[in-house]
């Protein structure tokens, strides 16, 4: 027992079998589709169908016999397959086109393959778009994944990106198989979808891709009249610049993806770090003297950077990829406001951290020291185990003090030398910091922690200054002027070497090579008392047989002579 | 290169000519148009003809009138217009012409063969 349909075909009525409808109605749609590229459709349609009709009247004895699917394979083998119909176009051309058919095996275009799908379809898309095995793309996935997460991030934009292959001409075209009619017959017979969907679908992107096929069989046909070596010259031109802008591409999906990525892992880091107070980390707070929430600077520089580099990377993939997905209008306002949104907070970051060192002030402490004339002061500098590095500019750490509370170190200390007419010797401290107003800058400054130690004429001077961490880092450093009354000596420790700063013109008298070295202060001036006589200095060694001459004096040796000059005289022997 | 897309190739060729010349004496319509060709073994399938025909209606070589049929739906009698017959005329002569080419080149062939 069949179910059967009632049709009209051109104007006749017919009762059909269900099944024989269905495949009568595939048929007539895939000859629309065959047709859609040709004119007068509609009227050729309507002939065929009067011809059906004619048909299937001449095999029905009565109206109430039923077309049978019989019946319609006989009207189908006299009438021919859908191709039949489109290749008539072709005799027309004044050149056979044959570019449709090469165009359309060559060209694949990538889908996510929803059908073949693990989790999205994007590995078995990417599979047919590249003609490989979908296994082999999921491992490359796999490796991604462990190559540092890379993969998971493309992933997701691939499946964002990336559209799924809905409709059948779709499926074909992301196969790689051209899309005539007997591939998309074959792929609704394979029950990909409904079948009347999947014909109105087809039928759209068939008549769309028909349309562009028309437009170039017509610059086709005008080029054709005159074929010129110029014209094949432009080809291999294209071909250069398509080459070239898929290079392009990949460069760009190259730099794009991977500033994001790390974009991605400092701003992750960051936030980690900001969340669980990794030691080290909390640097970055130190150095915020303008007290910007650390979460908002780092996310407006991932934004400001990020942003511009994702649309290098989508134009990338745009150039690749010619039927990516576009990602909207309102995506791209928003990332374009964001973007703008972020640089703004950049900007007034800045502003407020160079507010911060608008004014750069001292504060003074003086010291006497019991220093006369003609005593000697010896310079040694305590290092602390905590802060154990060179002097260096900028340089700062963060740490524990004795009571636990968090503290900054920083090893900004320079040592300067004068004389002074006064009969004492005096320790200026001066302490130096940055900050928005007068106020804030002095206050930065006093809050500045420097020690140093007198004792049996010897001056021990920290090698560090300390200040609480709330004042965060903000250029503070410490000057020490040792004013030292004329014909004192002095004697800096070989640790000071890096800590004394010595400028001629500004009066300064000890420099970093004299050290280890007792130094007589005087008027603006000073004498090294043990440095070695440059000229003293100079010394000759020969040691052969016959010469020899060293520290002890000159030997000279022969069989006739022997002259020997030390600090006894000068000795001459001759044998004659 | 196939075989059978040559030979179609080649009858599609003067299938738009072979449908003029049906057409020369009398109007008919498709069934009568295309009984004449399948006999004469141009046409396999009958699909073919449909978009040349109205192909050649379009641009004004047919004409066509309805008229009533007993058994079945109306029918399209077609028929040569003025220009159709023209067209008609210098394809006969250009056929003629490579008719005899066609014989001139591939008898020459056979005599050399020989």
């Amino acid at each position: 027992m069949n179910k059967t349909v009632n049709i009209n075909l051109a104007g006749i009525f017919f009762h059909i079998d269900e099944d024989a409808y269905l495949k009568l109605q595939g048929y007539l749609e895939a000859i629309k589709r065959s047709l859609a590229n040709s004119q007068g459709s509609d009227e050729i349609i309507a002939d065929i169908e009067a011809r059906i009709a004619e048909l299937f009247n001449e095999r029905v004895q009565n109206n109430k016999q039923v077309i049978r699917i019989k019946e319609v394979d006989e009207v189908i083998s006299i009438m021919g397959q859908p191709e039949d119909y489109v290749v008539d176009d072709e005799m027309f051309e004044d050149e056979p086109d044959t570019s449709y058919k090469q165009k359309s095996t060559t060209k694949r275009k990538l889908f996510r393959d929803a059908d073949n799908a693990y989790i999205s379809g994007v590995s078995s898309g990417l599979a047919h778009y590249f003609g490989i095995d979908a296994v082999w793309v999921r491992l490359a996935w796999i490796l991604l994944v462990f190559g540092a997460g890379t993969g998971v991030l493309l992933y997701i934009l691939l499946w964002i990106l990336v559209p799924e292959a809905k409709t059948t001409a779709e499926k074909i075209m992301m196969t790689g198989e051209p899309v005539n009619i007997s591939n998309i017959e074959k792929k609704i017979k394979d029950g990909f979808e409904n079948v009347s969907q999947a014909a109105k679908n087809v039928s759209d992107s068939v008549s769309k891709a028909a349309k562009n096929v028309d437009i170039k069989k017509g610059t086709n046909s005008i080029k054709s009249t005159s074929r010129t070596f110029f014209d094949s010259l432009a080809d291999a031109v294209m071909l250069l610049f398509k080459v070239f802008s898929k290079f392009i591409g990949i460069l760009l999906i190259f730099i794009g993806a991977s500033t994001l990525i790390a974009l991605i892992i400092a701003l992750f880091s960051v936030g980690v770090a900001d969340i669980i107070h990794i030691p080290g980390f909390e640097n970055l707070d130190i150095l915020n003297v303008g007290n910007t929430p650390i979460w908002l600077v780092s996310l407006s520089v991932f934004f400001a950077v990020g942003i511009p580099f994702f649309f290098l990377f989508y134009l990338g993939l745009k150039i690749l990829i010619n039927n990516l997905k576009s990602i909207g209008n309102i995506a791209k306002f928003t990332l374009l406001g964001l973007w703008i949104i972020s640089i703004i907070c950049l900007i007034i970051f800045g502003i407020r951290q160079a507010s911060e060192h608008a004014f750069n002030e001292s504060y003074i402490e003086k010291t006497e020291l019991p220093v006369t004339a003609n005593d000697t002061l010896i310079v040694k500098m305590v290092h602390s185990h905590k802060f154990n590095s060179k002097r260096r500019h900028d340089d700062f750490k963060l740490t524990h003090d004795d009571n636990g509370n968090k503290i900054l170190y920083s090893a900004d200390i320079r040592i300067m030398v004068k004389s002074t007419t006064d009969t004492i010797a005096t320790l200026a401290v001066i302490k130096n910091a940055d900050g928005r107003s007068f106020d804030a800058a002095i206050s930065r400054a006093k809050n500045i922690d420097y020690h140093f130690d007198f004792k049996n004429n010897t001056l021990l001077l920290n090698s560090y200054l300390t200040t609480h961490i709330k004042n965060k880092f903000s250029d503070q450093e410490v000057d020490i002027i040792l004013y030292l009354p004329e014909n004192t000596v002095v004697y800096f420790n070989s640790n000071t070497e890096d800590y004394i700063h010595y400028r001629t013109h500004d009066g300064h008298l000890v420099s970093n090579k004299s050290t280890n070295h007792f130094i007589k202060i005087l008027d603006n001036n000073s004498k090294c008392l043990d440095c070695p006589d440059s000229e003293e200095d100079f010394n000759i060694e020969v040691n052969t047989p016959e010469i020899k001459i060293d520290s002890n004096g000159i030997k000279v040796e022969s069989d006739e002579i022997k002259i020997n000059i030390n600090s006894n005289g000068i000795d001459i022997q001759s044998d004659r | 290169m196939k075989i059978e897309n040559t030979k179609a190739q080649m009858r599609k060729g003067v299938l738009e000519f072979c449908i003029l010349s049906v057409l020369k004496d009398e109007d008919a319509y498709v069934a009568e148009i295309l009984s004449t060709l399948k006999d004469a073994k141009l046409l396999v399938v009958e699909g073919t003809i449909y978009p040349l025909l109205t192909r050649l209606k379009n641009a004004d070589l047919l004409s066509y009138r309805w008229e009533e049929s007993t058994s079945g739906p109306p029918r399209k009698y077609y028929g040569l217009t003025e220009t159709g017959r023209l067209f008609l005329t210098e394809l006969s002569s250009t056929w003629n012409e490579l008719q005899n080419a066609v014989n001139i080149v591939t008898s020459q062939k056979h005599n050399k063969n020989e």
